[in-house]
């Protein structure tokens, strides 16, 4: 049976909108980053809600106004910031399951908290994949952002009946300032008086933040020189030879020469890549690994 | 050169070498990378490699410590480094290296010597990282060796060949970079429509050969020639 395909249309696309999904992981050997969604959680939790499998690429804010027109039906979520949406300027209450019906124009207002907004669509959008993944990077996929008068292509499907629960996305869960790391592979090398001071300050993101790494404001006073470029990955915190705490996001390089002090938890990375420039965070070490 | 193995989340583990980044070190590296890929594929994620570790990413805790455990009586020769050389053109001239004369002055270098002293070594490629198709190599003469600029260049253009600390390398793409740009190279780096997007591997070797603007300039090769020494 042939699938019917319909066209998304985004009439507006605000800067910093891009395709993602759980990003690659057979590209490093070639020096190709990870990518992919840089809050996991949420593009996990939508998807989980669409009931949609093997790496469905959606697209990610990080600022209002897109405006998207759908031709065909489909399924569709919202999850990651807390927005304001509408559906043909008509406000929606719950943007956690959304049927959208054949010419439907949805707007993305303001961000009310959080920092990435992830639309899914039932079977993600269609795209040429790259090392298994769809996510956009310079010269990895065809374009490294998404732009205006874009089309971009899905699997209709029928609207669902409305007898199905509706699960609604909570954000609590990124607004407390914890964010859980293990020791990073050079942690050893730090005096006690600084790995005092990462454990017990709090930090304040800086505005020099992008999909690559996200900067801290506060220096670690640091006499450590930089070592034999080695692996990072994403969730990994480097401290500059100035002192400057980086924590490596989704685009970063596969390999650095910092001293990798600390690892961010999966969940620790998601509630990072939501807060915004001046937001406080305070590192809570994991002591024991555990499965 | 027996790695040991540094546990990082119950995911994430290296081993770790205390040694300097050499051929020999490269070869354990290469034995151990091969050995995990072909015991471990159902529960390696993924690996990463850099001069001195080689990071792994596994599907559990429980799959981490089998490899542990396998680990502790594993021991493994090195992996013979291949002698191809890559011959990699590049015009040493300074509409192409923007750095190439302040780089001179600073080292009290004739510019024909510090050619000459850039293209004359073999160098091995031990990795790729920071771009896709971004070589790490070894064997910059020591006399080049120069501090990475204070203020990053915003945008270097792709095929720039560098200098960094004690590193050489030619960026694949438009990128911001803090290396001292000495030349520039016509062929390409990096090629996602390629089944393998790179045409080197770790392991083998690169040697620059320079040539002139007009050669650049009527480049038709996309990719170097493999030559044996």
């Amino acid at each position: 049976m042939s699938q019917l395909l319909g066209k998304a249309t985004l009439l507006r696309c605000p800067p910093g909108t891009s395709l993602q999904d759980e990003g690659r992981l057979s590209g490093a050997q070639y020096g190709i980053p990870t990518s992919g969604a840089m809050d996991q959680k949420s593009f996990h939790w939508a998807n989980h809600i669409l009931q949609n499998t093997v790496n469905p690429v959606a697209l990610e804010m990080a600022q209002p106004g897109l405006r998207i027109q759908f031709d065909q039906d489909c399924q569709i979520s919202l999850a990651g910031a807390k927005v304001l949406a509408s559906i043909n300027q008509t406000p929606l209450s719950n943007s956690s399951l959304i049927s959208i019906a054949a010419g439907d124009l949805l707007e993305i207002g303001a961000f009310l908290s959080g920092s990435r907004l992830y639309l899914c669509i039932q079977g993600g959008f269609q795209v040429e994949r790259h090392l298994g993944s769809g996510s956009d990077f310079e010269s990895v996929s065809s374009t490294s952002k998404r732009s205006a008068s874009e089309v971009l292509t899905y699997v209709a499907f029928p609207q669902l009946n409305s007898l199905r629960a509706k699960p609604k996305w909570e954000t609590s869960w990124f607004e407390s300032p914890e964010i859980e790391a293990y020791r990073g592979a050079d942690w050893e090398l730090l005096s006690s008086a600084q790995q005092e001071l990462i454990c017990s300050k709090t930090f304040h993101l800086s505005k020099l933040s992008n999909r690559m790494g996200i900067q801290l404001e506060e220096l670690v006073p640091n006499q450590l020189e930089e070592l034999p470029t080695n692996p990072v990955f994403p969730g990994t915190v480097q401290l500059t030879p100035g002192g400057k705490m980086i924590v490596l996001m989704r685009d970063a390089g596969v390999t650095g020469g910092y001293p990798r002090i600390l690892h961010l938890t999966e969940d620790g990375q998601s509630k990072l890549a939501q807060k915004r420039a001046g937001d406080p965070i305070r590192f809570q070490l994991i002591e024991t690994i555990t499965g | 050169m027996i790695p040991h193995y540094q546990l990082l989340s119950p995911t994430l583990g290296e081993l770790v070498w205390e040694n300097q980044p050499s051929d020999e070190l490269l070869g354990y590296q290469l034995a151990y990378l091969n050995h995990i890929q072909i015991n471990f594929s159902d529960t390696l994620m993924e690996a990463r490699q850099g001069f001195t570790r080689i990071s792994l990413v596994w599907r559990n805790l429980k799959n981490q410590q089998e490899f542990l455990t396998h680990l502790k009586n594993l021991k493994l020769t090195p992996m013979e480094l291949s002698n191809a050389i890559w011959q990699v053109p590049v015009c040493y001239d300074p509409d192409y290296g923007q750095d190439l004369n302040s780089l001179a002055e600073a080292k009290n270098l004739p510019l024909a010597e510090l050619i000459q002293l850039h293209s004359e070594p073999v160098y091995r490629i031990h990795f790729f990282g920071f771009l896709p198709g971004f070589f790490y190599l070894n064997g910059l003469s020591q006399r080049l060796h120069t501090p990475r600029k204070s203020v990053p260049l915003l945008a270097v253009p792709p095929g720039s060949v560098a200098i960094g600390g004690s590193q050489t390398g030619i960026y694949p793409m438009q990128s911001p970079g803090g290396w001292h740009i000495i030349g520039r190279s016509p062929i390409s780096l990096f090629d996602i429509k390629q089944p393998i997007p790179v045409w080197a591997k770790p392991g083998e070797q690169i040697q620059f050969e320079p040539i002139s603007t007009s050669q650049f300039q009527n480049w038709k090769e996309a990719y170097p020639k493999l030559i044996r020494p």
